[in-house]
């Protein structure tokens, strides 16, 4: 049963004629795929999945499940690991869970310009209990000016971490403007020590590290417009502001002498080893700028954990001038409503109650974006310094990288500030190519 | 466990059910057709099922990424060549081309070259040292790109100076009294590319030796012995009696190792993703799909690397054939 050549190209080609007529024309619309409103939903199970800290997670479930069952509510709440594509995914699918806990405005975005989420009107969410969350945390969750996503934890960036004892010692003192800072930087340089404690290297995420400094700089130099008008690229990578935050993340980090190892090392050190020496008596590196999370022993040496505060130091990332507006860097995870049904909606009230930590705050690193929380709960001073300085922001702003679109907020801002933190680039092309990786649409 | 174990086996149970009736229907159904047809029709029937898989599974999908290529991030709109231009236009593209074509010209040969070598080489040694060697060199094969990705992290790891060196080169070289070097961040002549390429080979080379070392075994003792009786040297044994006789066996490697590195993935994305300038299209797709959303960019690159791949196929089916051919 052979074929001849000529019938088998003929046969070949009528078979790819006929699946490109299947196949074109059929591209997805938008509008149709969703709805998911009516499907799922009122099944009497309100799903929530979220991908909070798994200490977090475990504290915010048995308080949510023990709410519910006084509500009468039926609650299956899962943690899973690429909340972002899956959330997408199961858009697509038509089969959204009830509530999801996003850790990125970015992607409440992208759920919202595909015709889901539901506004979290007053009815849903009672202004009362949301008055006193700290400010800038609301607008977080919001979509031109749309509240879709409530943040129900926080994490804080605007934290400077030292060695406790070694820094009483030498007397030092936190500083109290970027100018003070700077002047810090270059006592301990004079004193014949390492400044700052750095590193970027992070996996396929290496650069990351970099990107708080740039969105510590410019919300402090911009102040808060500014710095949203740079997360929509509104004001440029290539613009005064940013230069200006540049020159001071490279006279203050980059200079040599002011890192281990100098500027060469900054990309291959882990960021999360950058700070292992130091806890040594005579420490190798003084200042480690990190997010609250860090304080863990999967970055912290044990004995260090174990006894935060006597080890542990930590200073809020000073403001500009003193006085003067003081924005804090932060992120944290927004519920989002994505199935409106009664469940549901009473659901987003027990996410919304200022009690909600109450579980999860002594076992693990969650801080609560309510400033009337009770912190005595909080499992030691330093988090209670931590929330503190998260309390203080005017206002809190949402990691910034976090909000810009993947190409560039999980690509190109990692990958050009990487090029250019190890010299393959000098600051002009590293802000352009930034400029250029944005998205057109 | 148990209900997973019990799941599983009615599955396959349900499955391989499904397609013996499928058969029999299908036989039924030709059955049904008058005398001659009959046997006309049945082979088409009962290829009939494995084609349709092949077309749903294989060309159906390739056919919509050609589709998606040509649309928007979404894949809601078309935008033309706009996908194609904006990445051949773009300087980080045009070097993660060129990236991927070193690691073509440069793993394949050595790959098929240190296989040779170590084939013959083994090939000398007294069999339980050949199988012992052979054993060793085709480990690495079994080791996954991300379990690589930590060995060989642990031997290109940096700390900066004055800090103990946990990295096996960096460990060497400051011993000698060197200063240490992140390894992986010197782009001067891509040398950190060849760096992960040094990854691949690693995990390549087993397979090359295992193939070529069955080639070598199987040239007939006869034309090496009259090759020796007229005088030809060990060399010239190797170069024009042994390798024309597994020619076909190095192509196929050659091209199989050819195709492999067109699609490396893994090895750069675990190590850099992509930094430093050592960014190759399997990466730039996945980051483009996963981390950018970016259908149709994805797309494209899918597409670029399909129709770089199918001339290389043509060429291995044709030289399938022709080895058939001559058998």
């Amino acid at each position: 049963m052979r074929l001849t050549a000529k019938r088998r190209r003929t046969a070949f080609a009528a078979t790819a004629a006929a699946l490109a007529l299947t196949t074109t024309g059929c591209l997805g619309s938008s509008d149709d795929g969703g709805g998911g409103g009516e499907s799922g939903g009122d099944d009497g199970v309100v799903e929530i999945i979220g991908t909070t800290d798994p200490l977090v997670f475990d504290g915010l479930k048995a308080k949510i499940e023990e709410e519910a069952e006084a509500a009468g509510i039926e609650v299956d709440m899962q943690r899973v690991d690429n909340i972002n594509q899956l959330i997408l995914t199961r858009i697509q699918a038509g089969d959204p869970p009830d509530i999801a806990i996003i850790p990125q405005p970015g992607v409440i975005k992208q759920i919202v310009d595909r015709g889901e989420g539901v506004e979290l009107t007053d009815d849903i969410v009672p202004a009362d209990m949301i008055s006193d969350m700290t400010p800038g945390t609301l607008e977080a969750g919001q979509i031109d000016g749309t509240q879709y996503g409530l943040m129900i934890s926080m994490n804080v960036k605007s934290l400077v971490f030292t060695n406790k004892q070694a820094w009483e010692e030498a007397g030092y003192e936190a500083p109290e403007t970027l100018d003070d800072l700077a002047a810090l930087t270059e006592q301990i340089k004079s004193d014949g020590g390492t400044p700052w404690c750095f590193g970027i290297e992070s996996g396929a995420a290496t650069g990351w590290p970099a990107t708080d400094w740039f969105e510590d700089l410019v919300m402090r130099y911009g102040g808060a417009d500014v710095y949203n008008q740079w997360v929509t690229n509104e004001v440029k990578f290539d613009s005064d502001v940013v230069r200006q935050a540049a020159d001071y993340f490279e006279s203050t980090v980059l200079t040599e002498g002011n890192v281990p190892g100098g500027r060469g090392s900054i990309a291959s050190v882990a960021f999360g080893d950058a700070e292992d020496t130091m806890w040594e008596d005579d420490p190798g590196c003084w200042m480690f700028k990190q997010g609250n999370f860090v304080v863990s022993a999967d970055f912290m040496p044990q004995d260090v954990v174990d006894n935060v505060d006597e080890r542990v130091g930590v200073f809020g990332f000073p403001p500009a001038e003193a006085g003067g507006e003081n924005p804090v860097l932060g992120g944290g995870d927004l519920a989002t409503l994505l199935e409106d049904n009664e469940d549901s909606r009473a659901m987003m009230e027990i996410l919304a109650d200022v009690d909600l930590g109450t579980t999860a705050a002594p076992e693990s690193s969650f801080i609560s974006p309510h400033t009337e929380f009770d912190n005595s709960l909080y499992p030691s001073e330093l988090t209670r310094q931590i929330a503190d300085v998260a309390y203080q922001a005017d206002p809190f702003l949402f990691d910034g990288s976090d909000q810009m679109p993947g190409e560039v907020g999980a690509g190109s801002f990692w990958k050009e500030m990487t090029a250019w933190i190890s010299e393959q680039q000098d600051l002009d092309t590293t802000l352009t190519n930034i400029d250029d990786s944005w998205p057109s649409s | 466990m148990v209900l997973k174990i019990l799941n599983t086996l009615i599955t396959v149970g349900v499955g391989i059910l499904a397609a013996l009736v499928l058969y029999w229907l299908l036989n039924k159904l030709a059955e049904l057709l008058p005398g001659p047809w009959e046997d006309r029709v049945k082979p088409f029937l009962y290829i009939l099922p494995a084609y349709a898989a092949l077309v749903f599974y294989l060309v159906y999908p390739a056919v919509q990424t050609v589709v998606f290529s040509f649309a928007n991030p979404t894949s809601t709109e078309w935008v033309g060549w706009d996908n194609y231009t904006q990445l051949l236009q773009s300087e980080s593209f045009q070097d993660t081309l060129f990236n991927t074509l070193l690691w073509m010209i440069v793993v394949p040969v050595v790959v098929v070259a240190l296989g040779l070598a170590m084939a013959v080489l083994a090939d000398r040694l007294n069999p339980r040292w050949e199988s012992t060697s052979k054993t060793v060199i085709f480990l690495p094969m079994a080791i996954s790109a991300v379990g690589a990705g930590v060995v060989w992290g642990l031997i290109y790891d940096y700390r900066p100076e004055g800090r103990e060196q946990i990295g096996l080169q960096n460990a060497i070289i400051t011993a000698l009294g060197f200063d240490p070097v992140a390894w992986l961040q010197v782009d001067e002549f891509h040398i950190n590319s060849f760096f992960l390429m040094i990854m691949l080979m690693w995990a390549q080379v087993g397979f090359s030796m295992v193939l070529l070392s069955a080639a070598v075994k199987g040239v007939p003792e006869d034309t090496l012995e009259a090759a020796r009786i007229d005088g030809a040297n060990e060399r010239d044994i190797f170069f024009r009696v042994v390798v024309p006789q597994i020619w076909g066996t190095v192509l196929t490697v050659y091209v199989t190792t050819l195709i492999g590195v067109m699609k490396i993935f893994d090895i750069v994305y675990v190590m850099t993703n992509g930094g430093f300038n050592t960014n190759v299209v399997g990466n730039e797709f996945f980051n483009q799909l996963f981390s950018n959303f970016n259908n149709g960019a994805a797309a494209a690159i899918v597409v670029m690397l399909m129709l770089a791949t199918v001339p290389i196929m043509i060429y291995q089916v044709r030289n399938f054939r022709r080895e058939e051919s001559m058998a």
